[in-house]
């Protein structure tokens, strides 16, 4: 601009703020007055702030906006006026026509809006009279923005339509509304986006993003046309709605399903973990939605767009509870056809995770979810009681009899047991619950309580609930195991001192174990003739009652009378041709709550070690009985000088067979006596004493008292491995009973031919005696009396002839069957055996014999 | 200045001064052809009409200096 051009505008404008101050009215009296000057330099400084106008040079566009705002206004011959005078203005070309034409017909219509609208709203407003230049400046700035818009889009109106704001003009706000739905139909803006995209994280389809179900996600409709990149970013913040969407499905189902199905406790308290953290996901969305509606300007005004919310800051955003929504997603999925404790260890397998964002969460929500475990298992541990109407709990408890209660009462269910809870602390966990219920059912316990309350306390947690949690694993193992201790402490007190544990045992092994021997020998003395007979005509009754006799006549009977009323006299099922000795055996009656420690099973194990001693205490008795019939010998040898020397020879030879035999047998009974009352009862029985001071708690004293039958069972060759061994020793006690009668016999037979020749010897000095004495004699069948001393002889001879061949027969089959036992028991694996065997052949008798072996 | 070019620029300010009549904008003559004259400088509109409005209203007994630096950004 040179300098005459300056000088020109300075004029103009000069003249035009004197022609505008002289139309007011005050100043028309006074031109050059100090508000001229004022006036002037504010006119000026007016032009001078703005060189540039803000919209483009389209005469054309603007002279159509004024003609439809006149249209609209009602002035309709205005509007075509205006219209006609348009097209003569903007024809005039050539010299001293108007160049900037555009530049007035643009002034025209901005002042006129600016009357109208000082007519309008500044009349009111006279304390602001520069509201008016205020109004305008922001108005402009939209004008850029809008006009920048338009020249993109090649809609050249909008520029100035938007621009007007005047509150009647409801048309306009129509058409501007209109204006954004086009724009929208072809491009969407951002803001839009950011709108649908929040809603699509609240599992409602947006306005373009909508669920598709071809995809299986939230995706932006094909029709509307948006760069790729904002397409895929869309995509990918939708997938927090879908992850949305997912979870809460899970909760509603959960929760619809509740009274109907089983959810159990845990899966609620899962629901809620879940539904918490979403709350803190909605409240984020309520931000971010604020913020969105919102617009804050931005410190830069280039950028300062009304869109806060971008889609990149969206993701910004997005990016924790998207890590938390996915985990979330991931648990639903897995937990969904799981309960209870598998859940909550299906969740505790997701929380070792190194990233700490996703630990915290975790172990927040495993806090939760584990409470109604944890809850279970303090309840468990401390009252016994099974809270569990899931079956969520990792203990089972079935419904069974007192005496199977510690067995098969309870079970741990090892799907339902979390992983972070070991196996031995739930074993630990089960068996103290057991011992609770155990005291409470079979033993009729209250003490327990107090136990329970001393461990809570010593473990540092009272009993009040939800004190433990998860992540305290440490704290539920030193409660479980302080309950334990003082639970089974208790427990075995009980035991041991108000049920007499040990005094049982004791009693058993005396009476059943044959331990007490006077009471044994009485009681074999008194019952032996009955059991002779056979099984059918034997009568229980009777038999008590020789027991009962038996107990009184020994020093049993000074035991407790509580231990003796258990004693009892069995008779088992007995086939044809039984005899007593067959089906008699004693058992021993142990009530509720000891029926636990011996059931049926062991008491049947126990029955079949008496009937093994029971026969081996007959066997020794009759022995013994042999031996008693063949003591006055010595007065025999010396009787039968009057004899042949043959018979006598015969005789003598015969007896002292039997003898041999005898001994031998008893040798062998002895031993076989001697070593199960001393290496394997006695030795067993110390043994479990020791291990019974040292249990801790129930298990162990039934795995004690079960390792005692075990090693008497298997030490005295009743086990499996000995059958054959156990059968070659009974086939011996057989043959020793045969040999027993016929000892008896054979010292009948002597003691009668005793008797014979002394008579015959006498008969010859006392006739009388000698008659008195037959006639005696006569009455008995198949005597001897009649025959002569020789027939009498011959008899003799006849009949040790025989004796002497059964008992031949009778050692032969006694040697071949002991060295067949003898042959076996080294094979056995059991080292006491060797003992027998050593104590059985200590002169090495037995391997002389053999020298093959 | 020609004859011809005279009287096209009477007749454009004519039809100006007719279309400034219609749009009730309150501008003489005169005033509006120093407003054309201003234009064909190349000041700008706006800022015109910012002068004319301002100004118009001076009849308010403030003076415009207190105000218009607030005014203006």
């Amino acid at each position: 601009m040179d300098e005459e051009e300056q000088n020109k505008l300075i004029d103009l404008v000069k003249e035009l703020v004197h022609r505008l101050l002289s139309q007011s009215p005050q100043s028309q009296q006074n031109p050059q007055n100090p508000n001229f000057e004022n006036s002037f330099r504010y006119a000026l400084r007016i032009l001078s702030s703005r060189l540039t106008p803000s919209i483009a040079p389209d005469a054309a566009a603007i002279a159509e906006s004024v003609k439809r705002r006149l249209a609209t206004q009602g002035k309709s011959s205005d509007a075509l006026s205006f219209a006609d005078l348009f097209a003569k203005f903007s024809s005039k070309t050539g010299p001293g026509s108007v160049n900037n034409k555009w530049a007035v017909i643009y002034l025209l219509k901005i002042i006129s809006e600016d009357r109208k609208s000082a007519k309008n709203v500044v009349n009111s407003s006279t304390l602001l009279p520069n509201l008016g230049v205020h109004e305008l400046e922001s108005k402009n700035d939209s004008r850029v923005l809008n006009g920048k818009e338009d020249k993109q889009l090649g809609w050249r109106q909008n520029g100035v339509l938007l621009v007007n704001k005047d509150p009647e003009n409801l048309r306009d706000v129509a058409f501007r509304e209109f204006v954004n739905l086009v724009k929208e139909e072809n491009e969407v803006s951002e803001e839009v986006l950011v709108r649908d995209v929040l809603y699509c994280c609240q599992g409602i389809d947006g306005k373009y993003v909508k669920f598709n179900t071809m995809v299986d996600g939230y995706c932006l409709s094909d029709l509307v046309k948006v760069p790729r990149a904002t397409r895929v970013m869309v995509r990918k913040l939708c997938e927090l709605g879908w992850l949305f969407w997912k979870v809460r499905g899970y909760i509603s189902e959960s929760m619809d399903r509740f009274p109907a199905e089983d959810v159990g406790t845990v899966g609620q308290a899962f629901c809620a973990a879940l539904q918490d953290e979403l709350l803190e996901y909605y409240k984020l969305l309520a931000v971010l939605e604020a913020q969105a509606m919102n617009p804050i300007p931005l410190v830069s005004e280039s950028a300062g767009s009304g869109n806060y919310l971008s889609l990149r800051r969206l993701s910004v955003w997005f990016a924790e509870p998207m890590v938390k929504m996915r985990l979330m997603a991931v648990l639903v999925d897995k937990c969904r056809v799981l309960r209870g404790g598998a859940m909550a260890g299906a969740i505790h397998l997701h929380a070792q995770h190194g990233d700490l964002l996703v630990h915290e969460f975790m172990k927040r929500l495993l806090r939760r979810v584990c409470s109604p475990l944890f809850e279970m298992v303090r309840s468990w541990v401390l009252e016994g009681e099974l809270e569990d109407i899931f079956a969520e709990f990792f203990v089972v408890g079935h419904p069974v009899k007192a005496e199977s209660l510690w067995r098969d009462g309870y079970r741990l269910h090892s799907g339902m047991l979390p992983s972070f809870i070991s196996q031995s602390l739930a074993q630990r966990i089960l068996r103290t619950g057991k011992s609770i219920n155990f005291l409470r059912v079979c033993c009729d316990d209250r003490g327990w309580a107090d136990a329970a309350t001393e461990a809570a306390t010593a473990a540092g947690t009272s009993t009040r609930r939800g004190s433990l949690g998860y992540g305290e694993t440490d704290a539920l193992e030193t409660l479980v195991i302080e309950a334990a201790k003082r639970i089974d402490k208790h427990l075995l007190d009980v035991i041991y001192k108000r049920y007499k544990f040990r005094e049982h045992c004791l009693a058993i092994k005396r009476y059943l174990l044959l331990g007490q021997g006077d009471f044994v020998q009485y009681l074999m003395d008194i019952v032996g003739p009955e059991l002779s007979e056979p099984a059918n005509t034997i009568s229980s009754f009777k038999l008590a009652g020789l027991l009962e006799s038996a107990i009184r006549s020994s020093n049993a009977q000074y035991d407790d009378p509580d231990i003796l009323d258990r004693l009892r006299v069995k008779l088992m099922p007995h086939g044809t041709g039984d005899r007593g000795w067959d089906v008699f055996s004693l058992e021993y009656d142990a009530r509720v709550p000891l029926d636990t420690l011996f059931t049926e099973s062991v008491m049947a194990r126990y029955l079949k070690i008496f009937n093994f001693l029971w026969k081996l205490r007959r066997v020794e008795h009759a022995l013994i009985g042999a031996w008693k019939a063949m003591k006055p010998n010595c007065i025999t040898s010396n009787s039968f000088t009057k004899l042949q020397h043959a018979v006598k020879l015969q005789l003598l030879s015969t007896l002292r067979r039997c003898q041999v035999l005898w001994d031998e047998m008893n040798h062998f009974v002895t031993n076989l006596q001697y070593y199960i009352m001393f290496e394997v009862l006695e030795v067993s029985w110390s043994n479990f004493s020791n291990e019974m001071e040292a249990a801790k708690d129930l298990d162990d004293l039934l795995a004690a008292h079960e390792k005692y039958l075990h090693s008497i069972f298997e030490k005295s060759l009743l086990g499996e491995r000995s059958q054959s061994l156990f059968k070659s020793l009974f086939v011996l006690f057989d043959l020793i009973l045969r040999f027993r009668s016929h000892a008896d016999r054979l010292y009948e037979g002597i003691r009668e031919l005793q008797a014979r020749t002394m008579e015959s010897s006498l008969s010859s000095r006392d006739k009388k005696k000698s008659l008195r004495q037959t006639n005696d004699m006569h009455t008995k069948p198949g005597s001897w009396l009649s025959d002569g001393r020789k027939a009498l002889t011959q008899r003799a001879g006849e009949f040790l002839r025989n004796m002497e061949q059964e008992l031949d027969a009778t050692a032969n089959e006694y040697t071949s069957l002991l060295e067949g036992f003898l042959a076996q028991l080294p094979v056995q694996q059991h080292v006491d055996l060797k003992f027998l065997l050593f104590r059985l052949d200590f002169t090495e008798f037995y391997t002389r014999l053999r020298p093959s072996v | 200045m020609d004859p011809e070019a005279a009287r096209t620029a009477r007749e454009s300010l004519d039809l100006a001064f007719h279309m400034s009549n219609i749009l009730d904008t309150g501008l003489d003559r005169h005033t509006l052809s120093v407003l054309i004259a201003l234009c064909d400088l190349g000041v700008n509109p706006e800022a015109l009409a910012a002068v004319v409005k301002e100004l118009q209203r001076e009849p308010s007994p403030s003076p415009p200096m207190s105000t218009a630096p607030s005014s203006i950004p």
